[in-house]
């Protein structure tokens, strides 16, 4: 499996876990050092925002706390296509650009519309046995998001 | 026991005042007359003025009453707001919203108009209308605007309405010592949820629902101080909720709020009402403002805002920003609980679901979990409305045989 390979991979599993809600697995794919944030700009306030921000363990909180909310229980399907993958020999890590979009599928009936797009601005580890995530960033182009979700996309 | 179909008719077992027919969140016409006599009439916030920190800077603001509407800072540094008209061909004059004009110039036959509303050029004038129209014979139709309350932008479409001094009254004087520096927008965002715009501001008038909000039952209703936090009304449907210490170290994860608020106790919390659908909301380190846009019986828009001060150092504001969205961003603990609330109220509500009351019925000394800021905001609506709340068409009076059978039963 070639490098550039090996990172695709890691994106697209890491969408596949959030969507089965897998998130012990998810985190698995994380770096001890991961930090992840949501962001989006808001042209109305003409502001950079930062809608949810965490460290892995911060993370893990925030998953272990879910069933003592309550949420909206409609599957979301992430769906990312890896555009660009740039390589730091020097620090063995790679920055790597994905398209994502994400539906969301009603759970009475199963009509699916869009819920979100944007991209991932992922920071990946590339000095163990396996790329890890060390750094994400889920830059949003949406910014309504009805209800929004408890769930990190 | 259950209810038959003529029991889940039946009025209530309170007096009037604590219950409403669900009517009012369902039906067109009374929808179409909150835009008039309530909307049509009431100062709005459709803005903050830091989002208008240089002159010639807008913004649109869709008014709740129905018009669209620009505010834009002048050369004079004063906003003004009009209507998002063009008074030629009735064309929207700025589409984007947010941007610089220092002239307002419409797209379709670029008549233009500055930043106070007067008209600078009509295309081709002279030739089209001679000396019959000129433009000193029209402009943009201004709208009271009105800075104030931290640095809000109030509009009110009503020229002969009351002034926002007179409107609010004494209802933010708990606030307004905290209000007094200059304060900045940080957060923005908007969602469109079907339902009523009213029941969005009953989760803002009532904590009852805090059982919904895992967050809120261990930072706040498991601590001391929660119950004993009092409603008080004031004239024009306006409510504040006191104080009291919120625990946020309480719930895993969080932490207690190392940034303050000036004159603040640390973890305190202050939330005013004002009618009919804006929430001041002082939450220990930022101010949440939420404003509900109402587009149909069932559909509203609601815009939510966080603020921080003008002041605040990169650090400060990162961890007033850390602190309003971990519970309020799109993705906080809260938000998406309100909503989700507010949404299956708006499923359950729709015009032939069969629904027929909402009761607000709880007293308890207008602490925490009275509804008492629920029946103030509703008697306020009763009285601009011209309408009972718990029967706003008039059923008992037309049939009051019927009324009387329905109670009985």
């Amino acid at each position: 499996m070639t490098e550039r390979h090996a990172i695709a991979e890691l994106v697209y599993r890491s969408c596949m876990l959030l969507d089965q809600k897998d998130f012990a697995g998810f985190l698995a794919l994380c770096d001890p050092a991961f930090h992840y944030a949501i962001t989006a700009f808001s042209p109305e306030i003409r502001k950079e925002m930062t809608w949810l921000e965490h460290d892995k363990a911060g993370l893990k909180l925030l998953f272990d706390n879910l069933p003592k909310h309550n949420s909206d229980h409609s599957p979301l399907t992430r769906q990312a296509i890896v555009y660009t993958v740039e390589p730091d020999e020097g620090a063995a890590r790679a920055r790597v650009v994905s398209a994502l979009t994400v539906y969301k599928t009603a759970l009475d009936g199963g009509i699916t519309e869009l819920f979100a797009v944007g991209k991932l601005l992922d920071a990946v580890k590339l000095d163990g046995e396996r790329p890890l995530l060390v750094d994400r960033n889920v830059r949003l182009d949406t910014r309504m998001l009805g209800i929004g979700s408890h769930i990190p996309i | 026991m259950s209810l038959d179909s003529t029991q889940w008719h039946a009025k209530p077992k309170f007096p009037e005042t604590h219950y409403v027919d669900t009517r009012l969140y369902t039906d067109e016409t009374l929808f179409r007359e909150e835009q008039e006599k309530i909307f049509g009439k009431s100062w709005i916030i459709a803005c903050h003025e830091s989002e208008l920190p240089n002159a010639y800077d807008y913004r649109t603001f869709q008014h709740p009453a129905g018009t669209p509407l620009i505010v834009v800072r002048g050369e004079d540094m004063k906003i003004r707001s009009f209507y998002n008209i063009c008074p030629h061909r009735g064309n929207t004059l700025l589409y984007d919203p947010v941007g610089s004009a220092k002239r307002i110039q419409c797209i379709f036959h670029a008549w233009s108009y500055d930043t106070t509303g007067r008209c600078l050029e009509i295309s081709r004038g002279k030739q089209g209308y001679q000396d019959r129209f000129k433009c000193e014979d029209t402009g943009l139709r201004e709208v009271r605007t009105t800075v104030g309350y931290g640095g809000f932008v109030w509009v009110n479409t009503d020229d002969n309405a009351l002034g926002l001094q007179e409107y609010i009254g004494d209802a933010l004087g708990m606030l307004e010592p905290h209000m007094s520096m200059p304060l900045e927008v940080f957060h923005y965002h908007k969602a469109v949820v079907n339902t009523n715009y009213k029941l969005w501001h009953d989760t803002n008038s009532e904590f009852y629902h805090d059982y919904m909000h895992y967050f809120n039952r261990i930072t706040g209703m498991l601590q001391p101080g929660y119950f004993e936090r009092k409603y008080v009304g004031y004239p024009h449907g306006h409510a504040s909720v006191g104080s009291m210490q919120i625990r946020y170290d309480a719930y895993e994860g969080s932490k207690e709020r190392g940034v303050g608020w000036p004159g603040l106790a640390p973890g305190g919390w202050i939330l005013i009402d004002i009618f009919p659908g804006m929430t001041y909301n002082l939450r220990t380190s930022l101010i949440r403002m939420d404003t509900a846009i109402p587009l149909g019986p069932n559909k509203v828009v609601i815009e939510f805002r966080g603020l921080g001060l003008k002041s605040d150092t990169p650090e400060q504001r990162a961890e007033r920003i850390r602190d309003h969205n971990v519970i309020w961003g799109p993705f906080g603990r809260n938000l998406h609980e309100d909503l989700l609330g507010v949404y299956g109220q708006g499923r359950a509500m729709r015009d032939r679901t069969d629904s027929k009351w909402v009761i607000h019925g709880r007293e308890e000394d207008m602490t925490i979990h009275d509804e008492g800021g629920m029946r103030h905001f509703y008697a306020e609506w009763s009285r601009v409305m011209g309408r009972s709340a718990s029967d706003p068409f008039g059923d008992d009076r037309a049939a009051p045989e019927s009324a009387k059978t329905r109670a009985a039963a």
